[in-house]
């Protein structure tokens, strides 16, 4: 009989059921009450002098829009053991100045990972690299212009003996193992890398408070660049900003501001990769975009399919974009000719 | 994930200059070492001076100058493959059991476990060899006639015959190492002040011998047994003696919990020794820990 052992205990062992079943209860209860310890440590610990208006305020929040901040929750999936979640202001665009709309949850397997720089120089290199193409060549002495005949005879000059002055010996000769042609760089960074590669990215943004979160594009109020500029001035966000949200298509204000200012960039969650985050000083994401991120890069954590070798089945004949001429030099006539 | 020494890395970074392109870098040593060009030198290339070292004339070991090699054409009889993880279980006889039994070193009137078998001092076995126990072997099943409760980790259906036959029981039963060295030397393992430990499950290739009951497997149905009992006393022709009215018949179906290894003593109980008591746990989560199979 093949059988996995715990289906075992089931099957022909009725106390072991019953522990695994209670243990099931159990661990349900222990999921709710995860979520309940995170909030109250969210209220402690940095807000700790808050704590008490906040609570006020998030029963009264239904009633009036009030200025002062209001926890927002986000249900985690995955919870983590032995960490907490990391908080973060929820700010809005609207003004020049920081408005705080309230408090985050950031799972703390994305955003307080070991800041392992390594994997993100692994990264950055393979970004570099798997679009580079080495077009260097060098011609052998096969293809130089001359060097079929023998410089001089192999004997009685007293001279060193050569076949061709094209050899590498020579000046002017070819270069033995030279560059030849386009090469190509391509490779395929493992998934599991590239998902750390990103998590560690965030993390240290987060560590450096480079990492702003906000509402939504929409609220930008101008599409006047000083504008935008001004206000990174304000919120100390550095000469280039990475804005990032769920959708590709982008609100008018920020395109057009971001247009006139260089280093402020936009891009979509699905285009988000470690070689911008690092290259732009602050990380700006909006809410949908930082649920969406979370919840692909925990998903990819905690997968358990496996990684399928990369295979390249394009020929370069799949380049080719004019159709093949007919360079036959003899051709059939299936019509007599009309003179 | 988030251990202490992802705290204080994260937080020391927090004071550094920004992760950025220009201040990554790989782990030193990962770079490919670069290889000696041995060619080079046009000296001995550290192969030493002349011979088969230096030239390597001779033929590989195994080579018949061209011909299908024996080593090839013979097949492959791998005696000792993955013997280092394979589990071993040291034989006992039941010409050496009846022995024991007639010297008096094990008791009859208890249940005979390993614990009792290692307690006459003419058996052991070693946790560090990959011994997982007793293998009672068929050797004088003829001459053996004690009626006993026997648990053994391996056995044959000619043993369970001749125990059977005598009136007697037995279990197949697997405990796992840890298990295994508590019950080789209890009053050691007491002396050392540590809960008993649970007995895991068995591994999966093994699983189907632990719960067969033509084996008397410790996962096997108990009505299955009895049925098994009954099919191999007509297989072997005796007539099973009725335990029904069998003086000692408590005795005789003594079992031990799958999660426990020592009659009478849970999983998680600590037996103190110097202030002769049992400590008993009361956390819900060392009890949880301790009734759970995984």
């Amino acid at each position: 009989m093949n059988c996995h052992p715990k289906l075992y205990t089931i099957l022909c062992w009725p106390v072991g059921l019953k522990h695994i079943v209670n243990n099931f209860k159990r661990s349900k209860t222990v999921c709710k009450g995860w979520q309940t310890w995170a909030c109250s440590q969210r209220l402690q610990s940095s807000i700790s002098h808050d704590a008490s208006k906040i609570k006020q305020e998030s029963t009264d929040s239904t009633q009036e829009t009030s200025s002062k901040p209001v926890v927002t929750s986000r249900s985690l999936k995955f919870p983590t053991k032995h960490t907490y979640p990391r908080l973060a202001w929820l700010e809005s665009m609207d003004s020049v100045e920081s408005k705080k709309l309230g408090i985050l949850d950031l799972h703390p397997d994305v955003f307080a990972v070991y800041p392992r720089i390594d994997i993100l120089h692994q990264n950055v290199h393979w970004q570099q690299m798997y679009r580079y193409i080495d077009y260097n060549f060098e011609k052998s002495r096969a293809e130089l212009r001359g060097g079929g005949r023998k410089p001089w005879p192999q004997k009685g000059l007293g001279k060193a003996r050569h076949g061709s002055i094209r050899s590498p010996l020579w000046i002017r000769g070819a270069k033995a193992h030279g560059p030849r042609g386009p090469t190509s760089y391509f490779y395929v960074l493992p998934r599991a890398v590239r998902g750390l590669g990103l998590r560690v990215a965030l993390s240290c943004k987060y560590a450096q408070n480079d990492l702003v979160v906000v509402d939504s594009f929409d609220s930008l109020p101008s599409s006047d660049p000083e504008f935008m500029a001004e206000m990174a001035d304000v919120r100390f966000w550095g000469y280039s900003v990475l804005f990032v949200d769920d959708t590709d298509v982008m609100p008018e204000n920020i395109a057009v501001s971001s247009s006139g200012n260089d280093g402020f960039s936009l891009m979509p969650a699905y285009g988000l990769n470690v070689y911008s985050i690092l290259k732009h000083e602050t990380l700006v994401m909006t809410m949908a975009a930082l649920e969406k991120v979370e919840k692909k890069l925990l998903e990819e954590m905690h997968s358990t399919d496996r990684q399928r070798k990369f295979v390249n089945t394009l020929r370069p004949e799949d380049f080719y974009t004019k159709s093949k001429e007919d360079n036959r030099m003899y051709r059939k006539w299936t019509q007599p000719l009309n003179f | 994930m988030a251990s202490k020494v992802t705290e204080q890395a994260l937080n020391l970074i927090k004071a550094m200059p920004r992760v950025a392109l220009n201040n990554i870098k790989p782990l030193p040593y990962t770079a490919f070492k670069k290889k000696v060009n041995r060619q080079g030198n046009r000296k001995k290339k550290g192969r030493g001076d002349k011979g088969q070292g230096a030239r390597g004339t001779w033929d590989p070991l195994g080579y018949e100058g061209g011909q299908h090699p024996l080593i090839d054409t013979s097949p492959r009889e791998r005696y000792y493959a993955q013997y280092a993880v394979r589990r071993q279980y040291p034989p006992v006889s039941l010409l050496e059991l009846q022995r024991l039994i007639d010297l008096n070193r094990v008791d009859v009137s208890r249940p005979i476990d390993i614990t009792s078998i290692c307690n006459t001092g003419l058996y052991s076995f070693h946790i560090s060899k990959n011994h997982f126990g007793v293998n009672l072997t068929d050797e004088g099943c003829d001459q053996f006639a004690a009626k006993i409760n026997l648990e053994v980790q391996w056995t044959s259906e000619l043993v369970i015959a001749a125990i059977e036959k005598n009136g007697g029981t037995i279990t197949t039963r697997y405990y796992d190492p840890p298990c295994l060295a508590a019950l080789y030397d209890p009053l050691t393992f007491f002396k050392k002040g540590q809960p008993i430990p649970k007995c895991k499950v068995p591994p999966q290739d093994t699983l189907a011998y632990y719960s067969d009951p033509n084996f008397r497997g410790y996962l096997a149905d108990p009505e299955k047994v009895l049925e098994a009992r009954e099919k191999l006393a007509q297989k072997y022709g005796y007539k099973l003696p009725d335990l029904k009215d069998d003086p000692v018949k408590e005795m005789l179906l003594m079992r031990k919990d799958p999660l426990q290894i020592f009659y009478g003593l849970e999983p998680g109980w600590v037996v103190n020794l110097t202030e002769k008591c049992i400590l008993k746990p009361k956390d819900e989560d060392y009890l949880r820990y301790y009734h759970t199979a995984y």
